[in-house]
């Protein structure tokens, strides 16, 4: 097991090094001086030499990018243009809100599109099961932009003064503060101790803000939901197919030849070895979902990776782009690598050697 | 059943950890950085002292600060000679040349008075940025970043109090959203509704609209020393043959309006006459025939495809200039060009014809007129014009308002004779909020005032913009942003009226030049604390304008250290150095 994570993590490194040479490339591609996109256009030429200078964007881009291979080897992801505080510290403020929604939303999209996906294919070809994949292609071929709109709307505005009503955007309502776990209990505070505090669902929840919790709460519906949608058809159609796979195997039909009950045959039986390309599509669903919120983050104004990612890249701000794309990436390939270790679970045949 | 619960707790539990460790690049740097993370949510140190609200500087007791510069290019590329605290509550500032606009650039929110106290303290406003100290209605109670910034009231605030006891900035990029938010009443006004949007805020008895009227303007640019505008029969033929209302009508915002001449309404130096030319295309067909282009001519036109709010849609105003310069005989080619190529090109007068534009820097005619058609402007109209430039600097050395007026009108007529533009619209934009908000106002300037708005009694104002402020030393940030935001919480020595433009008092109570306009004395407000309980007084502004003005200052640090209005209003000391 140990040389296999080994192995694993050597085979990532280039990987990880050519994700780092592309995004660096890319940035640079956007078009646009970072120095004018920053300070405006009327910056007098010496004041974008100080710029360039301060930032190392005068030295040539091979130059550049050997001191960001060494910095970010050290740990260090460099300064954001745009706020001139570290992008770690963006990250520390930024990561908890994009992974509390991915989490969020992937909850939605397996508890909603497991369960879909059985009885569908349990009623095979029935108008269930026609209903169900009918739902789900739709749910795949839905913008999420225009579903995000619509969500606001309705909860919003359309619902406004009803019990139904939702907040349309935002992590909290307007003016509430909450206060971080160390401060409340009197802990030392550090990046870590401030990285835990800003999930701020769990946070609210273990220091018993109920006001803060509930107003998290109900901030995280729609956006989860919107961004639920696309991945929770997939699981769906995915649970569906590969149920219907394993259904028409020898072993079921011996199943239910002793007589055991139908549900038992499908949720004890046959569901566990459908499950195995399902939770590879959990597993890149979260990897996507967490890189992925870019849309749902800008539409209901969370200021997660997304978001910041996307404001990076209309300011090129290139260190925050560089930084939150290599995190998401990383986060990419150990995602992948939980979800081969989670098939010796699922499958004992599967060995990690 | 249970193994498959167990495995989807598992995959949850496992993913999470993922996503945690995901973040190992930042988790090595966890220590590092922790003392950086105290911007992460900044809660100001400001504390209220009720006792120093009244409290002031015995003169004797005094010792005021002075810090000068000799008038002289190398060294001091200012307009600067001298800051002086004649005693606790006068403060002199010497000119080496008179600026008659020298008060409307004092009002401005980038040159807000801090304590020098905590600016010696600190070596500067860096730590100002994230955790502002001013004399304002509100104080800064919390920024937590990418989602609000709360400000609660400042009890011992020297005016009125604010409406409410806690003001809440939120932001989105997106007019939808904002708009939204809006019809949703979880925020009390916006900025800049989408264009769609207004008629839906005109038709709602729920909400309320205040158009903005636009300190900017859209212009035609025409090259005097390219052919065939080096006639002025020629240009005096485009000004008549261009339908200006047709383009504010379809291609501008509500709030906008058709440009009757080079300055916006709000500006001072605006007079009502004389207005600019009615299309009229006999007329212009006249012209250039007499010109000697009785079929018309070729001609390109360049711009920027770059959005701004005095040009909203740069191409489809391109395609419609071109449409109707044809009803004259003009064939118009266009040519969009890159931003910085276009604007360095158009400075050094190789333009022919252009679309381009201007924003305010400071309400004040010498920000528009002087910067286009002055003795120092660039060659973006070719040759200037040296009745125009007679005009201009009798204005600029005219101490005495309603003088200038009557100058600035004749430098209008001027400009409309000469025409080196065709002035087309001052884009304008709005301003929405809840039907309930009272004293609701759209500032021409962006700085919608707060503290006067009482959100039908509710005790918090949500307030939503474009984007979130960059800093809150706003001496060194130049973002609508950034200042709206330090505007509820810093003052200058003097401020623009509410919804307006016209100079009012702020900390300086009184102020009045010399005779010949080059010394500035400004009488300050007494029983004035600032956030952190110290008393304001004639030193903090010396010590808030060195921390600006001298480069080699050890306080002159913010977030970056440009100080860019500083340097664009009243240039630097010791640049050499």
């Amino acid at each position: 097991m140990g040389r296999f994570l080994l192995r694993r993590f050597v085979s990532s490194i280039p990987v990880i090094i050519g994700i780092l040479a592309l995004v660096f490339a890319l940035a640079r591609m956007i078009p646009g001086d970072p120095c004018r996109a920053a300070l405006g256009e009327r910056a007098t030429d010496e004041i974008c030499d100080a710029y360039n200078e301060r930032y190392g964007l005068n030295e040539p881009i091979l130059v550049q990018f050997g001191i960001y291979i060494t910095d970010v080897a050290t740990g260090d992801l460099g300064e954001s243009f745009r706020f001139g505080v570290p992008v770690t510290d963006l990250l520390i403020q930024r990561l908890p809100t994009t992974i509390e929604l991915a989490a969020a939303a992937l909850f939605i999209a397996i508890i909603v599109g497991v369960p879909l996906g059985i009885i569908s294919a349990y009623r095979h070809n029935s108008k269930t099961d026609v209903a169900t994949m009918i739902g789900a292609n739709i749910g795949v071929a839905m913008p999420v932009f225009w579903l995000g709109l619509m969500l606001q709307y309705i909860f919003a505005v359309f619902l406004r003064d009803t019990p139904l009503a939702l907040p349309p955007s935002g992590k909290l309502d307007a003016g509430l503060i909450p206060i971080p776990f160390y401060e409340a209990w009197g802990l030392p505070q550090n990046g870590f101790m401030e990285f835990l505090s800003e999930f701020t669902l769990m946070n609210s929840l273990v220091t018993l803000q109920w006001e803060i919790f509930q107003s998290a709460f109900l901030h995280l519906i729609l956006p989860a939901v919107a961004l639920a949608t696309i991945p929770m058809a997939i699981i769906a159609r995915m649970t569906r197919s590969s149920l219907l796979d394993v259904l028409g195997l020898d072993y079921v039909r011996t199943a239910r030849a002793k007589g055991l009950r139908e549900r038992s045959v499908i949720l004890k039986h046959a569901l566990r070895n459908a499950m195995l390309p399902v939770v590879t599509i959990i597993g890149l669903s979260f990897g996507l979902l967490l890189g992925g919120a870019i849309l749902t983050e800008t539409i209901f104004n969370l200021a997660g990776v997304g978001k910041t990612l996307f404001d990076a890249i209309t300011s090129r701000d290139y260190t925050v782009v560089q930084g939150f794309t290599l995190v998401v990436a990383i986060s990419f390939v150990i995602v992948n690598l939980i979800v081969d270790l989670l098939y010796t679970y699922l499958d004992p045949r599967v060995r990690v050697s | 059943m249970k193994r498959f619960s167990k495995l989807i707790v598992l995959v949850f539990v496992m993913a999470l950890i993922a996503a945690a460790c995901g973040s190992s690049s930042d988790d090595t740097t966890t220590t590092t950085a922790a003392s950086g993370t105290d911007e992460t949510t900044t809660t100001t140190a400001a504390t209220s002292s009720t006792e120093a609200a009244t409290t002031t500087v015995a003169a004797s007791d005094f010792t005021g600060l002075m810090v000068e510069a000799a008038c002289d290019d190398e060294t001091n590329k200012s307009e600067i000679n001298y800051i002086k605290a004649v005693d606790a509550y006068t403060v002199e500032i010497q000119l080496c040349q008179v600026d008659v606009a020298f008060p409307s650039k004092v009002a401005f929110s980038a040159f807000g008075i801090v304590p020098q106290e905590y600016m010696d303290a600190n070596s500067g406003g860096g730590a100002l940025v994230d955790a502002p100290i001013g004399t304002g209605p509100y104080m800064l109670q919390q920024w937590d970043k990418g989602n609000q910034i709360v400000m609660e009231i400042n009890p011992n605030y020297w005016g009125t109090p604010a409406e409410t006891d806690t003001l809440v900035f939120k932001w989105s990029s997106e007019a939808a959203q904002r708009f939204l938010e809006l019809q949703a009443g979880t925020v009390d006004g916006i900025d800049n509704p989408g264009r769609d949007d207004f008629a839906t805020i005109l038709d709602s008895a729920d909400l309320l609209l205040e158009e903005r009227a636009g300190t900017n303007i859209f212009y035609l640019g025409l090259n005097r020393d390219k052919e065939p505008f080096g006639d002025e029969k020629v240009r005096q033929a485009m000004a008549m043959a261009l339908d200006r209302p047709r383009i504010v009508d379809n291609f501008y915002p509500p709030g906008s309006i058709v440009a009757g001449q080079f300055l916006p309404p709000p500006i001072f130096g605006y007079t009502p006459q004389p207005t600019w030319y009615e299309q009229d295309i006999d007329a212009a067909k006249a012209l250039l025939a007499e010109a000697g282009y009785p079929d018309g001519f070729d001609v390109t036109l360049n711009y920027r495809d770059v959005v701004r709010s005095y040009l909203p849609s740069p191409s489809t105003v391109g395609q419609d200039i071109q449409a109707q310069l044809a009803e004259i005989g003009v064939n118009v080619t266009i040519e969009v060009m890159e931003s910085g190529a276009f604007l360095d090109a158009s400075d050094a007068g190789d333009l022919t014809m252009y679309m381009l534009g201007w924003g305010a820097d400071y309400p004040d005619a010498t920000n528009f007129l002087d910067f286009h058609f002055g003795k120092n402007a660039s060659d973006q109209f070719g040759a200037g014009f040296e009745d125009i430039w007679a005009l201009l600097d009798e204005a600029a050395s005219t101490p005495d308002p309603a003088a200038r007026l009557v100058i600035y009108e004749a430098a209008t007529q001027l400009v409309k004779d000469h025409v080196p533009m065709v002035p087309i619209a001052h884009g304008g934009s709005g301003v929405g909020y809840l039907a309930d908000v009272t004293n609701a106002q759209a500032s021409p300037l962006g700085n919608e005032y707060f503290a006067v708005m009482d959100p039908g009694g509710r005790d918090t104002f949500v307030w939503m913009q474009n984007a979130e402020p960059i800093g809150l030393y706003c001496a060194d940030e130049t973002d609508g942003e950034s200042l709206r935001a330090c505007e509820q919480i810093t003052e200058s020595l003097l401020a623009y009226e509410v919804g307006g433009t016209d100079v009012v008092p702020s900390l300086a109570e009184t102020y009045e030049p010399n005779a010949d306009g080059t010394l500035w004395t400004f009488h300050l407000r007494q029983g004035v604390t600032f956030h952190d309980g110290s008393t304001f007084d004639a030193n903090d502004v010396v010590s808030s304008y060195d921390a600006q003005w001298d480069l080699n200052s050890p306080n002159h640090t913010g977030r970056d250290g440009n100080f860019t209005y500083w340097d664009a209003d009243f240039g630097f000391k010791n640049n050499a150095g």
